[in-house]
């Protein structure tokens, strides 16, 4: 159950790299935004898919992401030729994890699909975050891994919070801390992004996203293929039966 | 089968877990704090929060020294929120309205000898996330913080104020506009503040508050005087009446106020007076009775100061002190605690009743946290809040080496500093009793220690057995009654081990384990007789606990270099040292008054260089004068003169200063406020913040000889680890200029590495983990990086294992297993496998690290070697191990290989059986298809629905590689003899699907 729910995070992860997303904190968010691509950019995305995959102790796992814009979200990883995935509709959402012998997907709770909504942004939460319904407040500068960084804390249109760190030089997301419901109790959930890459679409992703795990243990996922605005077969975001 | 889980249980741990090359602590940020512990002793708790109305879910829990702790799950699991802040907590309080708006009162008001101070009221308004720091910086001490329930804007702060000086910044305080701006409007003058304040809930405009005169010197305490009373005001504060009628004659001491809730005309009172007892009234004050007078009612009322009533019941009325007491009659009569549930620790300062249940109480003690489930009759003890009170650390050179410390309130105590599974409650083993300070161990039997409890009274004791014998010096004819400190220091020489040291006003030194001592000074000490009347300390009640015992040897240290050479510091002042083991002796005392240190300051620690005999480190405080400064100096030439250490980081009085064992450029200080450190000598100073309390309250520093880990003993959060701190030997200013600086200059020796556990912390304790016993690939980077790799290759160039790698700017560490890549195992089945995640260790030999940094690289040759300290597995083992294992690595493989193979002849027949419109040749297909799934399914196991351990050649294979690999052994003869028999299945299996797939004729 909580390897289901390190996948749910997973989602939330990966995404922030593509949507991570009022000095005041509108203006780190715009300075943000800017650095990514621009908004423009952005508001022309309407699916992502993205592959990796990270190596633990020399094993490789795989990752695949899709996402269309505001219909649903996949996250599939594979290993020893097994694959179980996440997936995630604006109404309802299923885990299959069948490393350890689940046969049949599982539908989430109402309060993780709820909890899962943001993720559907494709093209990022930061992206008319007011509009949207998000807010942010500046909470100054704070030091991530020896580095000054604006730190902005945004508050999702569900309550979520997430807490964002911008490096004041580019003005890149290099780490969040989200605050994620599990079983009604919070967790935070750190994040490191860094190798932003601009695609030819005009958007920059990060394209390593790390969990640090403990002194000198990260899981790191590096993504090495991105597609955007493939066309993706609605299929893909229902459980196999 | 728990190892088949192996990958899961890995992510589950997932979830569960522009620049200059100016040197700070970011410039060591990877280097991590551990948290020892332990939790089974906890430390002193100040006050306790909780929200009323989220089930008992979020309680705030306020620590003498530890910082403010959250739990979200009614007291299961803790979390630090406040570690960027002074760590001395007052009072908390939660806006109900808001429930994520709470304020802190910073510095605790149980104004002990050793009570630390506050800056201030710090606000947050996200549940503790973030916290702003709103004013009343220079109270120091602060009791009690209120919320007007009808204006969450309305906020009172009770302050006593500094406890060492007079001051102005003291009284009631009082914001209309949610903490923005601050009125005073209670004060009496500079020597009384506001002890207690409570509000009427139904008439907010109801206030009573207690003032209290008090007074601390270094050798006296006071409570008591004309500024102390009772007060109340009708109108919010604008205007108070003092109330008298019924209550004693005056002066007072501390008093604690208590009103009822549910019927707010009822007030308690303990009143410190010449008649100290329980005060009652039920007429909102103007009249007052005497009641109860128990012990618990009536002990330390400067120290016990708590008083609460049931929100529901005005007859309940708790007296959290010496002891749990509770009175069912409006306090008339009282009851204590049992003990049912496990022992209640001693010295009550705070409690919590949830308004919604009031069955459920939460209790602050000198010893951590416990709750009640039946309104204070049963308690049980909070396991995992590791903010005990250390004043000193030690450690032995066993492996793992083991820890000591003393603790105040709570004894002296030992660790080890791993175990498997990680350091837990259960580990930690209490050897001594009383106020635990100094503890040493004998460097030549693992089976004693020297400790001691307050005021001297010091013992060698048997570890394991728990006996002891006392060992404490005594006076002789011709030596004034010995005044021993109340910390005092007991210690082995940094030369000779087999030197015993401790003091009065005299030094005395063993060289037999303390079965006798030899006096080696005269009195080293100021010995001013005004400074010397204890007896009298106390004010209006007596307390007489050596707490401040004064004139007497604080600091005692033998030269690293000479075991003649000793330096002696004292608590008024005076720094003295002999070079000839204590015949004659020379006062330097005016010396280093010079440098700018007070006269009179206490000596806090002494350092002879362990590089230079001339050259001697000492650290000093003035706070018993009201002066927080930091002081701290050096002398390179004997003692004869001084330099003072200066640097804007530095906050607190200071407690310790420590040379590094190695970097004669490294060096440490501690201090009431953080840990600061110099690479160059002293010339600079940073705070050290890594994952430890910025301001962490830091008594002691000592650095384990072998392994060159850094032990802080910490007033507040325990023992903490700072494993190998080499980086900061390594990253000097000339390394921290260069862009790239890969740091592995050592050969590396071959491990599996140690301290495993397989139940992650069952009994929910605080695990203080284990250190990690697979060296570090280590690298610096001046910048940030954009984009990192980082791989072990061999020394053709062929890869081994991609690294995972950090990119923050300076030290940054990876961990690499020592192994190569797992094999490729077959496909099948719907169980994951050890083998496809266990790979060969690599041989002794050389290798290349390959560091790419946005994409130049940078290449290092490391060396690893056979360990040779294991016995059990030589470097014939590991040569056998490893040539068997990659006869297993390249079973798996075929084997993989073998069922791709499968795999694809099914798909081809599947795909001739969807074609085929003959129902008869179809049925022939689909027999063949049939007898190839049924040969696959000995290769490898079926999809099952749950778990299923099922053994198939895959499982075989995998297992017995897995198992071979993955140990420091050679093969047994068994899993040689294995490898044939596998071998040969391989190889039928192989043959038999030739057979299966040869064309029917």
């Amino acid at each position: 159950m909580r390897s289901i729910k390190f996948l749910f995070f997973l989602a939330t992860a990966c995404l922030s790299f593509s949507i991570s997303f009022a000095q005041s904190a509108d203006e780190i968010i715009s300075k943000y935004v800017s650095a990514i691509g621009g908004a423009d950019n952005w508001k022309k995305v309407n699916t992502v898919v993205m592959s990796g995959s990270m190596s633990m102790q020399g094993t490789e796992i795989s990752l695949v992401r899709t996402v269309a814009h505001n219909k649903g979200f996949k996250n599939e990883i594979s290993v020893m030729g097994m694959s179980g995935y996440q997936i995630l509709t604006p109404t309802e959402g299923w885990n299959f994890m069948p490393f350890n012998g689940q046969t049949a997907p599982e539908a989430m709770t109402a309060d993780d699909v709820k909890e899962g909504q943001n993720d559907l942004d494709a093209q990022g939460a930061v992206v008319d975050y007011v509009a949207k319904g998000h807010s942010a407040e500046y909470l100054g500068k704070e030091e991530v891994d020896g580095t000054e960084c604006h730190k902005v804390k945004f508050t999702y249109k569900n309550g979520k919070n997430e807490t964002m760190f911008f490096d004041p030089a580019s003005y890149y997301l290099i780490k969040s801390i989200a605050v994620q419901k599990a079983n009604d109790q919070e967790v935070e959930i750190t994040t490191t992004f860094s190798n932003y890459e601009k695609l030819a679409e005009g958007v920059v992703v990060a394209k390593s996203i790390s969990l640090p795990l403990g002194p000198g243990v990260n899981a790191d996922f590096t993504v090495s293929k991105i597609e955007i605005n493939k066309t993706i077969d609605p299929a893909v975001f229902t459980p196999a039966k | 089968m728990k190892r088949k889980h192996f990958f899961l249980l890995f992510i589950i741990s997932a979830i569960s877990i522009p620049a200059s090359a100016q040197i700070n602590s970011s410039t060591y940020g990877m280097m991590e704090a551990r948290y020892l512990g332990p939790g089974t002793m906890s430390g002193r708790i100040t006050d306790i929060a909780g929200v009323n109305n989220d089930g008992g879910k979020t309680i705030y829990v306020g620590t003498a020294g530890g910082g403010i702790w959250k739990s979200n799950n009614a007291g299961f699991s803790f979390k630090p929120i406040f570690d960027k802040y002074v760590q001395s907590i007052g009072a908390l309080a939660i806006d109900q309205k808001n429930p994520k708006t709470i304020y802190a009162g910073t510095g605790e008001s149980n104004m002990r000898n050793t009570v630390s101070i506050g800056n201030g009221m710090y606000k947050s308004t996200d549940g503790g996330d973030n916290w702003t720091k709103i004013g009343l910086d220079s109270t120091e001490h602060i009791s009690k913080v209120l919320i007007d329930p009808s204006n969450s804007s309305v906020i009172y702060v009770s302050a006593p104020g500094p406890l060492w000086s007079d001051s102005k910044h003291r009284g009631l305080y009082k914001s209309n506009d949610a903490g923005k701006t601050w009125e005073k409007i209670l004060y009496i003058n500079e020597k009384a503040g506001v002890a207690d304040v409570e509000m009427d809930p139904q008439n907010t405009n109801v206030l009573y508050a207690t003032t209290w005169e008090f007074r601390r010197l270094p050798y006296a305490f006071n409570s008591g005087g004309n500024g102390s009373g009772i007060y109340k005001s009708t109108d919010a504060g604008k205007t108070w009446k003092e109330l008298t009628n019924g209550l004693p004659k005056k002066p007072f001491g501390r008093v604690a106020i208590a009103l009822a809730p549910s019927a707010p005309q009822n007030l308690w009172a303990i009143v410190e007076s010449e008649n100290t007892g329980l005060y009652i009234s039920s007429d909102g004050g103007a009249t007052w009775k005497e009641q109860s007078a128990t012990a618990n009612i009536r002990s330390r009322p400067f120290y016990f100061s708590t008083l609460e009533v049931d929100p529901k019941d005005a007859k309940r009325v708790y007296r959290p002190a010496f002891s749990f007491a509770y009175s069912n009659d409006g306090g008339y009569s009282f009851a204590e605690a049992s003990n049912e549930g496990g022992w209640i620790h001693s010295d009550h300062h705070a409690l919590w009743i949830n308004p919604n249940n009031t069955n459920i109480l939460y209790l602050g003690t000198d010893g951590g946290v416990y709750y009640s489930l039946d309104k204070g009759v049963n308690w049980k003890f909070v396991n995992n809040l590791p903010v005990g009170q250390f004043y000193h650390v030690n450690t032995d050179d066993q492996q793992p080496y083991r820890v000591y410390g003393g603790l105040q309130d709570n004894g002296s105590w030992v660790a080890p500093s791993s175990i498997a599974g990680g350091v837990m409650n259960g580990d930690w083993k209490s050897i001594y009793g009383g106020d635990g300070f100094w503890v040493q161990p004998d460097p030549e039997n693992p089976q004693y220690a020297y400790a001691e409890y307050q005021g001297g009274n010091m013992a060698r004791v048997h570890i394991t057995e728990g006996t002891s014998i006392n060992i404490k010096p005594q006076a002789v004819s011709g030596d004034d009654p010995l005044r021993f400190n109340w910390n005092t220091p007991l210690l082995a020489g940094a030369k000779n081990p087999k030197n015993l040291y401790t003091a009065a006003q005299y030094l005395y030194k063993s060289t037999n384990k303390g079965a006798s001592w030899e006096k080696i000074s005269p009195d080293l000490t100021t010995n001013d007789k005004k400074k010397q009347e204890q007896e009298k300390s106390g004010g209006l009640s007596m307390d007489v606990t050596s707490a401040e015992n004064h004139c007497t040897i604080f600091t005692i240290a033998e030269s690293p270099l000479d075991e003649n050479l000793i330096w002696v510091g004292t608590d008024d002042g005076n720094v003295q040292y002999t070079a000839d083991g204590g015949k004659t002796w020379n006062n330097v005392t005016k010396n280093v008054t010079a440098a700018g240190i007070p006269a009179g300051a206490w000596v806090s620690s002494i350092e002879p260089s362990a590089f230079d005999n001339k050259t001697v480190y000492a650290s000093f405080e003035n706070h018993m004068y009201g002066d927080h400064n930091t002081y701290a100096a050096v002398s390179k030439d004997g003692g004869a003169t001084w330099t003072r250490f200066k640097s804007e980081e530095f906050t607190g009085f200071a407690h310790k200063i420590k040379e590094d064992i190695l970097s004669k450029n490294l060096i440490f200080l501690g201090t009431e406020m953080g840990l600061f450190a110099s690479v160059n000598g002293g010339q600079n100073w940073f705070r050290m913040k890594l994952n430890l309390p910025w301001y962490a309250l830091v008594r002691d520093i000592h650095i384990q000889r072998q392994t060159g880990d850094l032990l802080l003993a910490t007033h507040g959060r325990g023992i903490i680890v700072i494993q190998d701190i080499s980086p900061m030997r390594k990253i000097n200013e000339s390394v921290a200029a260069e862009p790239v600086v890969m740091l592995n200059d050592q050969p590396m020796g071959l491990t599996n590495g140690k301290y495993g556990g397989s139940f992650p912390n069952a009994s929910g304790d605080w695990n203080g983990g284990t250190a990690n016993t697979i060296p570090f690939i280590e690298y610096y980077l001046k910048e940030r990086a954009n984009s990192i790799q980082l791989e072990v290759t061999d020394m053709n160039g062929k890869l081994l294992q991609k690294l995972t790698a950090s990119n923050r700017k300076g030290y940054n560490r990876s961990l690499w297993n020592q192994r190569m890549m797992p094999p490729k195992i077959a496909k099948g089945g719907n169980q994951t496998e050890q083998a496809a995640f266990s790979a060969l260790q690599v041989l002794p030999g050389n290798y290349l690290l390959k560091l790419k940094v946005n994409g130049k690289e940078y290449v290092k040759q490391i060396q690893m070697i056979h360990d040779a300290s294991n016995e059990f597995f030589t470097e014939k083992d590991r040569l056998l191990q490893y040539e068997k294992g990659m006869e297993l690595f390249a079973m798996n493989e075929d084997l993989a290989v073998l069922v791709d193979s499968v795999l694809l002849y099914q798909g081809e027949l599947q795909k001739k059986i969807d074609a085929q419109t003959s129902k008869k040749a179809k049925s022939v297909l689909q027999k063949q298809w049939d007898a190839v799934e049924k040969f696959r399914l000995t290769l490898v196991p079926p999809v099952v629905k749950g778990i299923a351990d099922l053994k198939r050649l895959r499982n075989e294979i995998g297992d017995l590689y897995a198992a071979i690999v993955s140990q420091e052994a050679a093969p047994g003869n068994l899993q040689i003899q294995k490898i044939s028999a596998l071998q040969t299945a391989l190889k039928k299996a192989k043959a038999d699907f030739a057979t299966l797939r040869r064309p029917t004729k």
